[in-house]
């Protein structure tokens, strides 16, 4: 007896895709012993040579092998914006935006903790947008390798500010399983260098394939404001190594001039499963699960205790407590009222902000973070008239952003303890008027290292573990169980990092 | 009620039964032996159903007064035991039948093949229907407990329904992703003994093991294959051992009928020992609604303050948990001709459990029938339709929140009128299982034809086809908020959400075998078999989850804001093509070989194809050896299998799945999680066991002795990796690992009398395991942890060298002199050197995390007594699991929440033993409780929140345990009683279940884990559903 390879069992597996899901039980019997019979039947038959593909079932079904590139930039451009968000889950505790309700907590009082699931969510988006990027090379679409350059680059920069370092140049490979580690010169630069690529991919008119618009959900598919967006992440990185010897303001204000014009460039994402992170953290607060709670730092600066000044933002960003004031918790000191935590007697990360409500969008940077970047470089340049207007078009910006009143706004911005006046304006002021437009990103923690934390009333965290200000974060511990070979000696995590010494 | 009605019975029967003795005639005569016709002097003469009886003479001969009506028993050891009715005889003689019972003994083996003890050369070991059923349990798993050597089982907790994990011989492979478990056969059909955590939640409560749908009632005998090669024939999916279950079968004759019922309760077993002196507040102020349940002041101050303030505290532990029950109903009828007979049962059982509000159902119907259509041709089929399933509760959470709750309060005040939580501010517990829900509801059809066709006298052929099939519907359920401006929502409920999953299963089985027979002259008997075989898998889970509801109670997917679907998919298929010989010389040296071909689908050619030998021998020396008199048995036996492996489907392939987190309108892909490998190719195993069996006075004691090692090659793993690759797993050939053991088994029996018998059967085992290698390029691999306070975590990590299941955390620092800091192991802790004291007159934690234990213990046993005095029948079952350490994480949070009874001392002072950093003796006085001391120094958040909880050390006990794991007490109403009428037979019996436990741990019953049944995680008992104290009674009635 002959037949052709595989024809029988081709029948069989149609047969069976036939097969009902939810059968009655005496069916399913009656049609399992039968086909069970014909299985039997089939393979003493024809022998097992005749039957291979009756084993060859290494398709998956639960994946697919080859995802089409708009499938790749809906999952990367959704977890940029969610890591932006999970790195400032906990940094804004170092800057004290936020502070714990419990005493000694340990994010708030600088005790090494493992922040594995974040920099686990890093590595795995930076692996679909190595994907990305490689199959958009394969369909010479340079609009797709451009986005996935500057996405790549911001999540290398969220390790390397974080960490200090990580694998990069070996990894994302099946070829080891224990990628090395580059230096943090090396992550430098090569964030850089995919920005400039990313430049150069995202100033081709001519992609085979245009981003998707309905799976771009930061920018709805627009490949010039990509392009912005690359610029404004140069700025940052241009400007990141003030305190380095090669720092080049001229550069930083060239990335700057071709980066945002107005609020309506930022580099944004607001649709969520469910609701933004933040205003998550705001309803488990409201359920007992403490947390989002703001440091009387922020609080103070806003409110008027610090710089005598009431800052209008402070309504956009919280709510007043039962006491009628704003009131923030020191960091380390936990609840500092014996009443119960439920009672609103401080300020919290609040639902109506339009920062941290059910549908606000995250903020990767903006046009008024960006207007920052410009003032202290052209500070450091020595052009103070031009870093004048752009810290008093930052502030402006911030708070449109925020819907503060223009009446309010102007009131603020015209009080002469922010209106300066170019010749009097200084870096403590812009890093003071930073440390609100940045209120919950991660970009804030990289301002505080290179500030070294010199804002007005910046204090040590209760019962912390250190003597100094935080400078780094601890490499994860599964990590260090299964990538221990590579991941570098442990340091203090008093220690800057390369850019901040 | 029940046992005064016992009582009375027993009564009135003993005094209806004497005066029905009556002597009026004496008979006498001799007793020889069958095999040589020499009397035989000691034999016991007991007249039936009375305490009347005498002895034979040296001579072989006896003489005793009794009624016409009496029946005699005649029983002697080595022979039959043997009855005669005496009518009006005045001489009876009795020739009397040697006893070969443990010699031509037939065991089931592989396939169902049925064979002769003594021809095995491999150890063999079974359990019958009523050792398995004599403590009710309702899991087969947990009816096996303590009946088997080699054997290690566990149950998970005490919730109604949940799963018990079984593990021969230790742990096989480094993956802890891998099922660790023996494959479990029901009748030649593959049984599905997965425990599975398909929906969210699901995981921490206490889901089933799927063996558990199998009625033990309808279980005729349990056989246990251990080795390579017990197993060989099953190829690599009996690479863990198997399970073989027989159901029981009809026999021909009358009809018969069997009716049987059971009612129990059930309470917690143990509980941890909790302080009672210290009420709510914190740092010693008290503050009815704070968060923290024990810092604050003693009762007495805080009445003080707060007149409303109870007298005691509640004992919130004792108070949050309820007497459990449950009812069993059994029925079965069975009979037939000598050419059909049947079986048909059905049983229905109903659970409440000890936590509020979980319970559990089962209903299983069964029908085994067998049609001999000639001398040649015979058929059976066997049905067994099961419904099961029922309202599961998160123990971990129950327990977590009991923590938090303070005892200043009752927990059981749980609700408001209006429905909602009623609390002082924490999270009740009770209010959680009265409104986070898990249902599952099983429906599941096992069934099986088999035929088997003799054309030739030596030769048979046979053919078994089955069907293994379910469908498990999970509804994952938890209302809304209210909206009241004074309610408190149960943190878990969030917004209300309503998830609902199922997963469809079915395997095929399908075994093929023709066996022949040949004798080669008068010594040499050779038979041959050969076969097909094939398992055919595959499974289907489809699921919603709807978060958000708009209608607070109302459960339905269009009642949710958003919906994220889930699905997966699942087919395996696995062919064996096997050969087994076997040959016989004069009756007492036998040897087997066996040899099996696997093809499977979770490979790919040529890997996919993989052949494998095993070979055993068996020598009966008391067969050949002339032996004195009291050995009647001896063998030796010995064995080497070689078994392949092969990996979890689609291990060999990489792609991208579906990226969940999208909002609804988008969808996207993503890398799956584990880096797959074309290039994987099968592990084997081989393994060595050699064993003694020697039978001593012919079957009154036993001894079966094994010894086995096997090393298991080139692993398929699944390795966390680095993130940094991209996926979160990779699956890669690495690693070896070895077990070696020992088994004991003793079989007694120090009475054997016609009115009065006792057997004793003991269990022991121990087994080792050393993680050779790992993989290059990695130190360690950690597969569990479980977290605790200020960095207390405790992980289980595989170390090459060491074993598996070992627990690392922190510990105390241990002195090392300056300059041989370098003789600190960085594994070990060196418990002999004193403890280092810091500055602050407080102990100075490591780090680093240590082995502290291994989860895994260095021996278990059993014992069981079977004792029968005429109508009574007692067993007595003790087991022991000894030299295993668990991670108490309850104590962790009680010393962290100033619940545990040792923090009462928390306002003394105390000299901490150790020395200074210097080697000097600690001498510093410090206060242990919170805020200022006596001192006047501020000691903020106190010696228990600062110190002791951040060291694991303190937390992983030895829970090492003995138990009485059941006592069961039976009576039989005399037969006398029913002669007329349908009734045959009666029966009442009372159980008790873990009546009496020995441990130093300090948290529930050590046996209960944290992780479910099917998890190979055993190092973690802290907020577990706690194990019963159980009263049953039962009565059973044959017709």
């Amino acid at each position: 007896m002959e037949y052709r390879t595989g024809s029988p069992c081709e029948k069989l597996n149609a047969r069976q895709k036939q097969y009902s899901l939810i059968p009655t039980f005496t069916n399913s019997l009656i049609i399992m012993m039968k086909r069970t019979i014909l299985i039997i039947t089939l393979l003493t038959t024809l022998g097992m040579s005749g039957c291979k593909d009756y084993f060859d079932l290494n398709e998956n079904p639960n994946q697919v092998i080859t995802p089409p590139l708009k499938s790749l930039l809906s999952t990367t451009t959704q977890k940029t914006a969610l890591n932006s968000q999970n790195v400032a889950d906990f940094t804004s505790y170092f800057v004290q935006y936020l502070a714990s309700p419990s005493a000694g907590s340990n994010t708030d009082t600088y005790q090494e903790t493992s922040y594995s699931s974040t920099w686990d969510a890093i590595y795995y988006a930076m692996a679909d947008l190595t994907d990305m990027k490689r199959l958009a090379t394969e369909q010479n679409s340079s609009e797709y390798v451009g986005v996935a350059d500057v996405m790549l680059s911001y999540h290398l920069n969220l390790i390397a500010d974080t960490y200090g370092s990580g694998p990069f140049t070996q990894a994302f490979k099946a070829e080891t399983l224990i990628p090395a580690y580059d230096s943090p010169e090396d992550m430098y630069n090569k964030g850089l260098r995919l920005l400039d690529d990313g430049i150069a991919e995202l100033s081709k008119t001519d992609s085979n394939i245009k981003l998707s618009a309905a799976d771009d959900l930061i920018h709805g598919g627009k490949r010039e404001a990509w392009l912005k967006t690359a610029y404004a992440l140069k700025a940052r990185m241009l400007n990141k190594i003030s305190k380095k010897a090669n720092y080049d303001p001229a550069a930083v204000l060239e990335a700057v001039s071709k980066s945002y014009t107005s609020n309506a460039d930022d580099a944004q994402m607001g649709v969520f499963l469910l609701r933004s992170p933040w205003a998550q953290t705001a309803r488990n607060n409201a359920l007992l699960v403490l947390d989002g709670w703001l440091s009387n730092q922020l609080i103070d600066q806003l409110n008027g205790t610090t710089y005598g000044l009431f800052d209008p933002r402070v309504e956009k960003i919280t709510d007043k407590t039962i006491d009628d004031v704003y009131k923030g918790t020191v960091n380390g000191a936990g609840n500092s009222t014996a009443a119960s935590n439920t009672v609103k007697d401080e300020s919290y990360i609040s639902l109506n902000s339009p920062l941290t409500g059910d549908s606000s969008a995250l903020l990767i940077v903006t046009y008024a973070e960006v207007k920052l970047i410009e003032a202290e470089a052209a500070l450091r340049a020595g052009n103070s008239e031009r870093a004048y207007k752009a810290y008093l078009e930052g502030i402006k910006a911030n708070m449109d952003k925020l819907g503060v009143a223009t009446a309010a706004r102007d009131k603020y911005v015209g009080n002469p303890i922010v209106s300066v006046g170019a010749a009097n304006l200084t870096l403590d002021l812009i890093f003071k008027e930073k440390y609100v437009i940045t209120y919950l990103n991660p970009e804030a923690w990289v301002d505080a290292r290179r500030f070294d934390y010199k804002y007005k009333g910046f204090k040590l965290p209760v019962s912390a573990a250190l003597t100094t200000f935080i400078r780094r974060v601890a490499y994860p511990t599964n990590e260090i169980s299964e990538n221990g070979v590579n991941v570098p000696a442990a340091s203090p995590l008093s220690e800057p990092l390369f850019w901040d010494k | 009620m029940k046992k005064f009605v016992h009582v009375w019975l027993v009564t009135w029967l003993f005094t209806g039964l004497s005066v029905a003795i009556a002597q009026d005639q004496t008979v006498s005569g001799t007793v020889t032996s069958e095999k040589d016709g020499a009397s035989v002097p000691g034999v016991s003469v007991a007249v039936k159903g009375t305490t009347q009886g005498t002895l034979t003479n040296a001579a072989g001969a006896y003489s005793i007064a009794v009624n016409s009506r009496a029946t005699l028993v005649f029983s002697a050891i080595g022979f039959v035991t043997q009855e005669m009715a005496v009518g009006n005889r005045s001489v009876i003689n009795v020739v009397l039948a040697e006893d070969t019972k443990t010699l031509n003994e037939v065991v089931v083996t592989a396939l169902g093949i049925s064979r002769d003890k003594k021809a095995l050369g491999y150890s063999a070991q079974g359990v019958d229907n009523e050792e398995l059923v004599q403590n009710r349990q309702t899991n087969l798993v947990n009816a096996l407990q303590g009946k088997v050597a080699g054997v290690t089982i566990n149950s998970t907790g005490g919730a109604p329904g949940q799963g018990a994990r079984i593990l021969i011989r230790g742990i096989n492979s480094i993956d802890v992703g891998r099922d660790n478990q023996p494959l479990f056969v029901i009748d030649g059909i593959l049984l599905d003994n997965s425990t599975s955590t398909t929906g969210s939640g699901s995981e921490l409560r206490g889901m089933s093991n799927r063996a558990a749908d199998i009625n033990p009632d309808d279980v005729e005998s349990i056989n246990i294959l251990k080795g390579g090669a017990a197993t060989a024939l099953y190829g690599l999916r009996g690479a863990n051992g198997v399970v073989v279950i027989t159901t029981k079968s009809g026999k021909a004759g009358a009809l018969r009928a069997n009716f049987s019922s059971t009612y129990g309760v059930e309470n917690v077993n143990k509980f941890p020992e909790i302080q009672d002196k210290y009420t709510i507040g914190y740092k010693g102020e008290y503050d009815p609604n704070s968060f923290w349940p024990s810092w604050g002041p003693t009762v007495a101050d805080a009445k003080k303050i707060d007149p409303t303030h109870p007298d005691k505290l509640y004992n919130h532990f004792k108070d949050a948990y309820r007497q459990g029950q449950q009812f069993q109903n059994n029925l079965s009828f069975s009979g037939g001709t000598d050419k059909v007979t049947f079986l048909s049962s059905i049983s229905h059982l109903y659970h409440e459990g000890v936590i509020p509000f979980t319970s559990f159902n089962k209903l299983s119907a069964r029908l085994n029938a067998q049609v001999k259509f000639s001398e040649k041709f015979t058929t059976s089929t066997n049905l067994n339709f099961i419904n099961s399933g029922g309202d599961r509760y998160n123990a971990d959470r129950f327990n977590e929140s009991l923590n938090y709750w303070s005892p200043r309060y009752d927990v059981r005040d749980y609700i408001k009128p209006d429905g909602t939580m009623k609390t002082y501010g924490n999270n009740n517990p009770i209010y959680g299982a009265y409104t986070n829900k898990l249902k599952d509801n099983v429906n599941r059809l096992i069934g099986g034809v088999n035929f088997n066709y003799t054309p030739l006298t030596w030769l048979s052929l046979n053919y078994r086809a089955g069907l293994d099939t379910y469908s498990d519907s999970r509804l994952r359920t938890a209302p809304g908020p209210r909206g009241f401006a004074d309610e408190y929502v149960y943190e878990d409920n969030a917004l209300g959400f309503v998830y609902q999953y199922n997963t469809q299963f079915r395997s095929i089985t399908s075994t093929f075998t023709a066996s022949g027979t040949a004798n080669f002259g008068d010594n040499l008997k050779a038979t041959l078999r050969v076969g097909h075989d094939l398992y055919d898998r595959r499974s289907r889970s489809f699921g919603a989850e709807g978060n958000e509801l708009t209608v607070y109670n109302y459960f339905d997917l269009r009642n949710a804001k958003s919906i994220t679907p889930k699905q997966s998919a699942e087919d395996y298929r696995l062919m064996g093509i096997f050969g087994e010989l076997t040959l016989e010389y004069q009756n007492y040296l036998y040897l087997t070989l066996t040899g099996r071909n696997d093809i499977t689908s979770s490979l790919l050619a040529p890997n996919n194809s993989f052949f494998y030998p095993s070979a055993s021998a068996s020598y009966v020396f008391s067969q050949h050896l002339k032996l004195p008199q009291s050995i009647s048995l001896g063998k030796l036996r010995a064995s080497y299998a070689k078994i392949g492996k092969d990996a979890l489907p689609y291990s060999t392939t990489t792609g991208y799945a579906s990226y969940s987190s999208l909002p609804t309108g988008y969808t996207g892909f993503t890398r799956g999680d584990v880096l797959g490998d074309p290039t994987l190719r099968p592990e084997f195993t081989e393994t060595f066991e050699g064993g003694l069996e020697l039978g001593f006075f012919g079957s009154r004691l036993g001894l079966d002795f094994t010894y086995y090692h096997s090393l298991s090659k080139d692993q398929i793993i699944q390795v966390n990796v680095t993130s940094a690759t991209g996926y979160s797993k990779a699956v890669i050939n690495s690693g070896t690992m070895r077990n070696q053991g020992v088994e004991l088994a003793l079989r007694g029996s120090p009475i054997k009398k016609s009115n009065f018998s006792w057997d004793v059967n003991l269990n022991f085992s121990a087994n080792r395991n050393t993680v050779i290698s790992i993989r290059e390029g990695l130190k360690e691999i950690s597969y569990a942890s479980q977290s605790g306070y200020a960095g207390s975590t405790v992980t289980q990590k595989l170390i090459p060298g060491t074993a598996y299941g070992n627990l690392y955390g922190t510990s105390y620092k241990r002195y090392y002199a300056k300059g041989s800091e370098g003789e600190e192991d960085p594994i070990t802790i060196d418990k002999s050197r004193p403890i280092v004291i810091g500055t602050n007159g407080f102990p100075v934690r490591n780090t680093a995390q240590k082995l502290i234990g291994n989860a895994l213990p260095r021996w278990v046993g059993g014992l069981n007594n079977n004792i029968s005095y005429r109508d009574f029948s007692l067993s007595v079952l003790f087991d022991a699991q000894v030299g295993q350490y668990r991670y108490n994480q309850l104590d962790n949070f009680f010393s962290a929440f100033g619940i545990a009874k040792y923090t009462e001392n928390r306002n003394e002072t105390k000299v901490f033993d150790g020395v200074l950093a210097d080697g000097t003796p600690n001498t510093k006085e410090v206060f242990l409780g919170q805020g200022k001391g006596p001192d006047g120094v501020d000691y903020n958040v106190g010696y228990y929140r600062n110190v002791y909880r951040g060291i694991s050390e303190n937390f992983v006990e030895d829970a090492s345990w003995v138990r009485l794991r059941s006592v069961r007490l039976g009576y039989n109403l005399p037969a006398s009683l029913f002669k007329k009428g349908p009734i045959r037979n009666v029966q009442l019996s009372v159980t008790g279940n873990n009546l009496w436990l020995a441990t130093k741990y300090k948290g529930y019953d050590p046996e209960a884990s944290s992780f479910n049944s099917g998890s190979n995680v055993t190092g973690f008992t802290g907020f577990v559903y706690p194990a019963v104290r159980s009263f049953l009674f039962s009565l059973n009635v044959g017709f």
